[in-house]
């Protein structure tokens, strides 16, 4: 610790700039445009105040009602499935098992390439009417399944792309676990706790901090899906995986109605934001922090 | 020519709103090995920062040789600093750690390498100058860590609790190497520890340190005979010192009588300045009580007591007796004995006290009066 | 347990029944995960007819028609143009983030400052900030700067620290690490950016090869702004000739498109089996330490 506070100030300015100027000034301005009427392909100088003009559309516009249906109904299906699917792998993995290293790099290989094009792209190929999951269905003897057509389905399909990329939550839940010391466990068992009580005293709780890091970063990144509904089902059929960041895009860069979309990224800012401050708010109540420690000085 | 003195004067340091240092004022000779002690949070490693120019004083000046340091930047001090993690750079060699400064300071390579070598000579670490030091033991870590003080040339070292790390073997033998490498270079030294026998063995002088304020400065056996209060007694010595509560019933020219629990002792003091009622508090340390015939017995009043063994410690050369003894005090007083007596639990022992030796502290804690054996003796 | 010098015969046959278990969980999920992956890649070396009248794996009749066809992608650029677009973007954007974010790290982690607790906050904040709320207003800015068609909008922001999650991940690391060091550093005569550069650097070099594999897979996958800023094919980098590609080949060619998703994926899968450890670490250093 330096006590220098002028050369501190040094190393941190480029993140103070960076923050003026690509981060505070566009949160304000998109705040400041979606009060407006503003067209992309018209100067700045030509927007017009609305007003709450576009939230009031908003409250009458069918198509982002549906938009902000399917969001909630994609967050609130991955979301949990994703962590309880992470949770349950890294409890199977952590065992004194042989080959424990190849099995976490197999699960964690969906996660790294999952944001890809690529593997958009095979997803559609994977769930397309003679793909990968209809052939094995026919060979299974089943019936072959519209999964794209069918809006029952086309949502399903993004969901489980997410759901498939569930390796880098598990990692964490994993080294979480590994970090629990083992005499907690022998004194557990000294004190002849049952291995579910063992789950629910010990394991989960010690584990809460872990769960609400996943929860966090899953709940963030599953309302800003773009990626999957874009290319796999480009928002269809019947605008049922129209989700909302896929919406904002196409109001902005298709629609070319700038405030109208900077007035749903504000929506989808408010709920965000509102589900963070509701998990940190509540964190005191189930995140147990067992060793806190000072900051050493 | 003061090089290698240290003075520092009302040196204050807060860290927000907490102070750590709370004034202090300390000289240090040239030459002078002088240890830091005190329990954790005293701020006895804060005040050889402030030395070091690792951390800077909220108040107060720190002067080096007769250079005012207090604003200069730790490497243009003079001094060089062994610290309790060792904190060697892992991806440099024996050799490049103990240069590293050298190097920063723009000399030219071959005179880095010549004093290297002749610093890794005196430590016996030349042939592990191509080693990282994860390939070093931890002794050889820390001899590493004082080479690359050798090699700056300091007028002061400064060492931050440099043995804690180690076994106990190794922290002995260490110990001893600190020792010949101040014989030999003769250069300052100040060292931190909150390992008493550290600082015994080691110490020209001890300064002893608590709550941000020294309490005590002197010699190692000084500071053993002559606390000047409550805390250095406790602190300095193991077993810890007894103390024993107790009220004056009368105080002479050469004399002060102490009314314990259920006795009164006439401790031998000159010029105490207490009266008549006052509460103070009569120390004794393990080794100073007297139990069974010894040959010094006849020389030096005692006073024998009754007393039923508590607790017996077995430490082979020399075993601990807890000792009820409700003529002194309610509590268990701590009795060092050779280690050869027998001993049972719940049996009866008559135990002397040596009054020579007794402490006695008035109510705010500073000892009070000129202890006897300061005085010239006195023909019994 | 460890008390138990020879288990009983009960108990070793029990352990042995979950290993089986957990094997069986293990080995069934990671198939059924990786299976896509593996057809794909089957995929780009057979004929198209089979893709589609089998689930199998081997190629009955391997061809190398589909990997030919798609690396020249039927587009007026072969693949090596759009890869090489991808690096011309990424590589500017890795070192700037690096260098960036071992820059802020170091002042919130080492220096005493007022205002820092603030600074901080709001840091972690942007890392759960949506960024489609900046996308519209960046996307105006950058226009007016003339940005738009180059890859300056990609890659600039990154000088300035802009990903808090890779200062975070960064400020982790650090604080893991005690200063004593450092401070043996500045007694040997360094200020503190010689500190950084001989010692603290050194010292978080895992920590700097997460954050610039991370922000190498992640660029590499970064479809959205790629897509509003770069409007010329000859600047397209991977992942939009790979979507434009696409449409233009779609329902006939499976064998192509598969096999420029797999040339596609080629880049992360080779990085990520060399340096597998340094993801793991980076992603669960912001996680578990803090």
């Amino acid at each position: 610790m330096y006590d220098n506070r002028l050369s501190g100030y040094l190393y941190i300015a480029p993140f103070l700039v960076g923050l003026a100027t690509f981060t505070l000034f566009p949160f304000l301005s998109s705040f400041l445009l979606s009060f407006s009427d503003y067209q992309l392909q018209d100067p700045v100088e030509q927007a017009r105040f609305l007003g709450l003009g576009n939230y009031i559309q908003m409250a009458g516009d069918d198509t982002f009602h549906g938009s902000l249906g399917v969001t909630f109904l994609y967050v609130f299906l991955t979301v949990p499935l994703k962590l309880a699917f992470a949770l349950f792998i890294a409890f199977v993995l952590n065992f004194k098992l042989r080959g424990i290293g190849f099995f976490r790099t197999a699960y964690y290989v969906p996660s790294i390439l999952g944001g890809s094009v690529a593997i958009a792209v095979l997803w559609r190929y994977v769930f397309a009417g003679d793909g990968l999951i209809n052939q094995v269905l026919v060979w299974a003897g089943g019936e072959p399944l519209n999964w794209l057509g069918e809006p029952a389905y086309a949502l399903f399909t993004i969901v489980l792309l997410r759901l498939w990329q569930f390796g880098s939550a598990m990692v964490v839940f994993l080294a979480g676990l590994q970090n629990i010391p083992t005499d907690l466990y022998e004194a557990a068992t000294i004190d002849g706790a049952g291995k579910a009580r063992i789950f629910f005293t010990i394991t989960l709780p010690l584990l809460t901090p872990v769960i609400f890091f996943n929860f966090i970063m899953q709940i963030v990144q599953a309302f800003q899906e773009f990626n999957g509904p874009y290319i796999i089902t480009g928002g269809g059929p019947l605008k049922s995986t129209y989700l909302l960041p896929l919406m904002i895009y196409e109001e902005a860069f298709k629609y070319f109605n700038v405030g109208y979309a900077a007035a749903l990224s504000w929506v989808l800012f408010i709920i965000i934001a509102l589900f963070t401050i509701i998990a940190f708010a509540s964190a005191k109540y189930w995140v147990f922090y067992g060793n806190e420690r000072e900051e050493g000085e | 020519m003061a090089k290698g003195r240290v003075l520092l004067r009302g040196v204050v340091k807060s860290f927000g709103a907490t102070d750590v240092i709370k004034g202090v004022d300390l000289e240090i000779a040239p030459g002078e090995l002088t240890v830091f002690v005190g329990p954790s949070g005293c701020g006895k490693s804060t005040l050889l920062r402030l030395v070091s120019g690792l951390e800077l004083p909220t108040g107060g000046s720190i002067m080096i040789g007769d250079r005012d340091v207090t604003l200069v930047h730790p490497s243009e001090r003079g001094i060089a600093m062994v610290f309790q993690s060792y904190a060697l750079y892992p991806h440099m060699s024996v050799a490049e750690n103990m240069g590293f400064g050298l190097k920063i300071a723009g000399l030219p390579k071959a005179l880095i390498k010549e004093k290297v070598a002749k610093a890794a000579e005196t430590l016996q670490l030349t042939p592990l100058l191509d080693r990282k030091p994860r390939a070093l033991s931890g002794g050889q870590r820390q001899r590493v860590a004082i080479g690359r003080c050798i090699v700056r040339e300091p007028d002061v070292f400064l060492f931050d609790e440099p043995l804690s790390n180690l076994d106990a073997a190794l922290r002995g033998q260490m110990r001893v190497e600190i020792a010949r490498l101040h014989a030999k270079l003769g250069a300052t030294m100040i060292y931190v520890t909150h390992d008493q026998v550290e600082a015994m063995t080691l110490a020209t002088r001890i300064v002893v340190l608590n709550a941000g304020r020294i309490e005590q400065i002197g010699a190692p056996i000084e500071l053993y005979c002559h606390p000047a209060n409550l805390f250095v007694a406790g602190f300095i010595g193991s077993p810890r010192m007894n103390f024993m509560d107790g009220i004056v019933e009368g105080a002479e020219a050469d004399s002060v009588n102490v009314r314990l629990n259920g006795a009164t002792l006439r401790l031998p003091r000159y010029d105490a300045d207490v009266k008549r009622g006052n509460k103070v508090t009569v120390g004794i340390r393990p080794e100073h009580f007297r139990v069974g015939p010894t040959a010094e017995a006849a020389e030096e009043p005692a006073v024998e007591f009754d007393a039923v063994i508590d607790l017996v410690e077995r430490l082979g050369g020399e075993t601990l007796a807890h000792l009820r003894m409700p003529s002194l005090s309610d509590g268990v007083l701590v009795v060092k004995i050779s280690g050869d007596v027998a001993l049972r639990i719940g049996t009866g022992l008559r135990v002397g006290v040596r009054l020579a030796q007794c402490h006695l502290f008035d109510a705010d804690g500073r000892a009070v009066g000129a202890p006897a054996s300061r005085v010239a003796p006195v023909a019994a | 347990m460890s008390l138990i010098t020879r288990p009983r015969p009960d108990i070793a046959w029990i352990g042995r029944v979950n290993a089986l278990l957990r094997y069986g969980v293990l080995i069934g999920v990671g198939l059924v995960m990786l299976y896509p992956l593996f057809w794909m890649v089957a995929a780009s070396f057979k004929p198209n007819h089979e893709i589609f009248g089998s689930v199998g794996l081997w190629p009955q009749e391997p061809t190398m028609d589909g990997v030919v066809k798609g690396w020249r992608t039927g587009t007026e650029y072969s693949f090596a143009t759009y890869l090489l677009n991808s690096f011309a973007f990424i590589i500017p954007k890795v070192v700037l983030t690096v260098v960036s974010s071992v820059l802020v790290a170091y002042g919130f982690a080492r220096f005493r400052m007022p205002g820092k607790q603030l600074w901080f906050a709001l840091m972690v904040a942007t890392i759960l900030l949506p960024k489609s709320v900046l996308l519209i207003p960046q996307y105006l800015m950058f226009r007016e700067f003339g940005w738009l068609d180059t890859y300056l909008p990609l890659y600039v922001p990154c000088a300035f620290a802009t990903d808090g999650f890779f200062v975070f991940m960064v400020v982790q690391f650090l604080r893991g690490i005690p200063p004593d060091m450092e401070e043996a550093a500045v007694i040997d005569g360094c200020n503190s950016l010689q500190v950084l550069w001989h010692v603290v650097v050194p010292v978080i070099m895992p920590a700097i090869i997460s954050v610039a594999l991370f922000q190498f897979m992640w660029s590499l996958n970064d479809f959205l702004y790629p897509l509003i800023y770069l409007s010329s094919v000859g600047k397209y980098p991977v992942a939009l000739a790979l979507k434009m590609a696409i449409d233009v080949t779609e329902a006939t060619a499976w064998n192509q498109v598969l096999a420029m998703s797999t040339i596609a994926l080629l880049p992360s899968l080779i990085v990520f089996f060399l340096a597998q450890k340094y993801f793991v670490e980076g992603i669960t250093s912001g996680s578990v330490k803090g």
